[in-house]
């Protein structure tokens, strides 16, 4: 069991009034799984990622990482395990602009202390995974939107996480760079034997998966 | 990853934004190096100008005007102050002096107090140069008054090329230059020395008063304050001043100098702090997902803490850089406005005006300012709330 989740609820202030974004949802993330979370937008996808990527702290309830009690972890040890064990796969790449495409992807190895050359190395090699190897040197402006999910990917894979999250990973992408994406996803999945959880709406995606979570207002159904 | 080199393409980024932060850095530390500079360099000059006579009395008409050892403006002394000074108990030798500030060769200018023309009686010349030797090739001036001769400093020769045997015209009078002293020091150095009966032909046109200040040396075991307070009850119309109470007469106003620079620097390095901070607080929110990414993919606080602090301290290196460099072109056009000596001599000698202590000290405060200013921006991007800002995002 990669991740699990306990009665999870998360809920926000907005002004007088209360939103639960995610209401007592028991879910469990299985090794090398392909999850799929479906929902439509405001269903609380994203939140519920959120909180399983230990980004966020929830309400009530409980997220166990590797059956370790989240809850119970100080914020640099939720830091270290995303940075070691979880890479994230944003809806609109988040690739920091001023860095080139290498450098991007070289920044999660950085942050884990890795020596400058293997960084290098690693970088290039998941780069040329993911097909962008005449793409080194490109900012994230000079890709198209595919390249910089193709990145996002390769950045998200850089430290061997054991859970990637990607929060509608085709969503800004056209219709056959989605399935590309997709299959991309699956297939690190299926080789590398790593966890894959996608929140999304794209029903291919959701057909490919091996367990697929329907969310509405919060509530898995 | 290379923390300065990301930072600075983060500030490139923004261009217009970084460059007016710059040259909003740039500007406050201009001003702190020139008002800086010129306050420094005037008060070291006018606590100099007290080495001079150091534990001699110095007595001036009553009412004159006195800077440390000299007086500025005011009235004369008559020729029988020299005999009453000289005939009073303890007192070793009397030289008389006459002495004027902002000269200048063919006219007189109002704005620089820093030439100085000083006659003294010949043979008693060490009274006011101490051991300062002459250039090699050097005289001091002949008694004989025919001759007309003047010794100048070395940065009055410079500025005019003077060599011995050169010529000058002061009050319409041609001088010879008999000697160069050879001095470092800023009075010395801007100095025109002559016998005192030259000086009072050329200044008064006669010899009835004997000048505008005597050197009052106490005999061995007297005090200046006993010489000090004898001449003053036995000789009516004039001033007697130990060496304290010169410096008592100045060091009032050079503390307030002082003073007011460090607080012209201070509200300038808080301004600066003000624009920096703004400037990288206004940053931080525009980047607000980059740093909640970082943050997503788990960099530390600190490293993102440092990016911030990192863009802000380069902000104050380029602006302090830039600001230091324009500064001392700003004081070396002041000193050369109010001195009257040409630019080139200042660029020759640039690190006399500014010293490099000085420079280095500018360049950290400015540096530590900035760095400073980007801590509550920093704070702010490192404690960002990565949930709400990923999910305000969509």
């Amino acid at each position: 069991m990669i991740a699990k989740t306990q009665e999870l609820t998360r809920m926000y202030r907005l002004g007088a009034s209360v939103i639960v974004a995610v209401n007592k949802v028991n879910l469990e993330v299985k090794e090398a799984a392909f999850v799929s979370i479906v929902g439509p937008s405001g269903s609380g996808k994203t939140t519920l990622l959120n909180l399983i990527g230990l980004n966020d702290r929830p309400t009530s309830g409980k997220v166990f990482f590797k059956s370790e009690d989240t809850s119970l972890l100080t914020d640099k040890e939720r830091r270290k395990i995303r940075l070691q064990n979880i890479g994230f796969v944003f809806q609109t790449f988040n690739l920091l602009p001023t860095l080139t495409a290498l450098e991007n992807v070289e920044l999660p190895l950085a942050l884990a202390k890795v020596p400058p050359k293997l960084q290098r190395e690693k970088a290039i090699q998941l780069l040329e995974a993911v097909g962008l190897s005449d793409r080194l040197q490109h900012r994230p402006k000079e890709l198209s939107s595919g390249e910089m999910q193709r990145v996002a990917i390769a950045r998200a894979l850089a430290n061997n996480p054991c859970l990637i999250l990607a929060d509608e990973p085709t969503g800004e992408l056209d219709s056959e760079t989605g399935y590309e994406i997709t299959k991309l996803l699956l297939s690190l999945c299926r080789k590398h034997k790593t966890t894959v959880v996608v929140a999304t709406h794209d029903e291919r995606v959701a057909k490919a998966s091996d367990v697929k979570y329907s969310i509405r207002d919060g509530m898995i159904t | 990853m290379r923390v300065t080199v990301m930072c600075l393409r983060n500030l490139l980024r923004r261009r217009f934004r970084t460059s007016l932060c710059i040259f909003g850095v740039s500007l406050a530390t201009i001003f702190i190096v020139a008002v800086g500079a010129t306050t420094t360099n005037y008060t070291v000059v006018i606590r100099e100008m007290n080495i001079f006579f150091s534990g001699d009395v110095v007595v001036v008409a009553e009412g004159a005007m006195v800077i440390q050892a000299f007086p500025v403006a005011g009235g004369n002394l008559p020729v029988s102050v020299v005999e009453k000074v000289q005939q009073v108990n303890g007192v070793k030798t009397a030289v008389p002096m006459l002495v004027r500030f902002g000269y200048q060769f063919e006219t007189v200018i109002q704005l620089a107090p820093t030439n100085v023309s000083v006659g003294i009686p010949p043979g008693n010349w060490s009274v006011l140069v101490g051991n300062t030797p002459l250039k090699p090739g050097g005289n001091w001036p002949s008694p004989d008054l025919g001759k007309k001769e003047v010794v100048v400093g070395s940065s009055l020769a410079k500025q005019y090329d003077l060599t011995v045997g050169s010529e000058v015209k002061m009050e319409n009078t041609n001088l010879t230059v008999a000697g160069i002293l050879d001095t470092r020091s800023a009075l010395l150095s801007r100095s025109l020395i002559l016998p005192l009966e030259l000086a009072q032909r050329l200044y008064y046109g006669h010899t009835m008063w004997i000048g505008n200040m005597v050197v009052a040396q106490p005999e061995e075991g007297v005090t200046e304050k006993e010489v000090t307070d004898r001449i003053e009850a036995e000789i009516l119309g004039v001033e007697a001043l130990t060496t304290d109470e010169r410096n008592e007469i100045v060091e009032p106003l050079l503390q307030d100098i002082e003073t007011w620079s460090l607080g012209i620097s201070s509200v300038l390095y808080l301004l600066g702090m003000v624009l920096v901070t703004t400037v990288a607080m206004i940053n931080v929110s525009e980047r607000r997902r980059d740093f909640a990414t970082l943050d997503a993919i788990g960099a530390p606080r600190s490293s993102i803490f440092r990016i911030v602090v990192t863009e802000t301290t380069l902000i104050g290196l380029l602006g302090g850089l830039a600001g230091i460099l324009l500064g001392s072109i700003a004081a070396i056009l002041i000193a050369s406005f109010y001195t009257n000596i040409p630019l080139s001599m200042f660029f020759f000698d640039l690190f006399n005006i500014i010293s490099p202590f000085f420079m280095i000290k500018i360049l950290a405060s400015t540096v530590a300012v900035s760095c400073v200013a980007g801590v509550i921006p920093a704070i702010a991007a490192s404690r960002m709330n990565i949930s709400e800002v990923l999910r305000s995002e969509y």
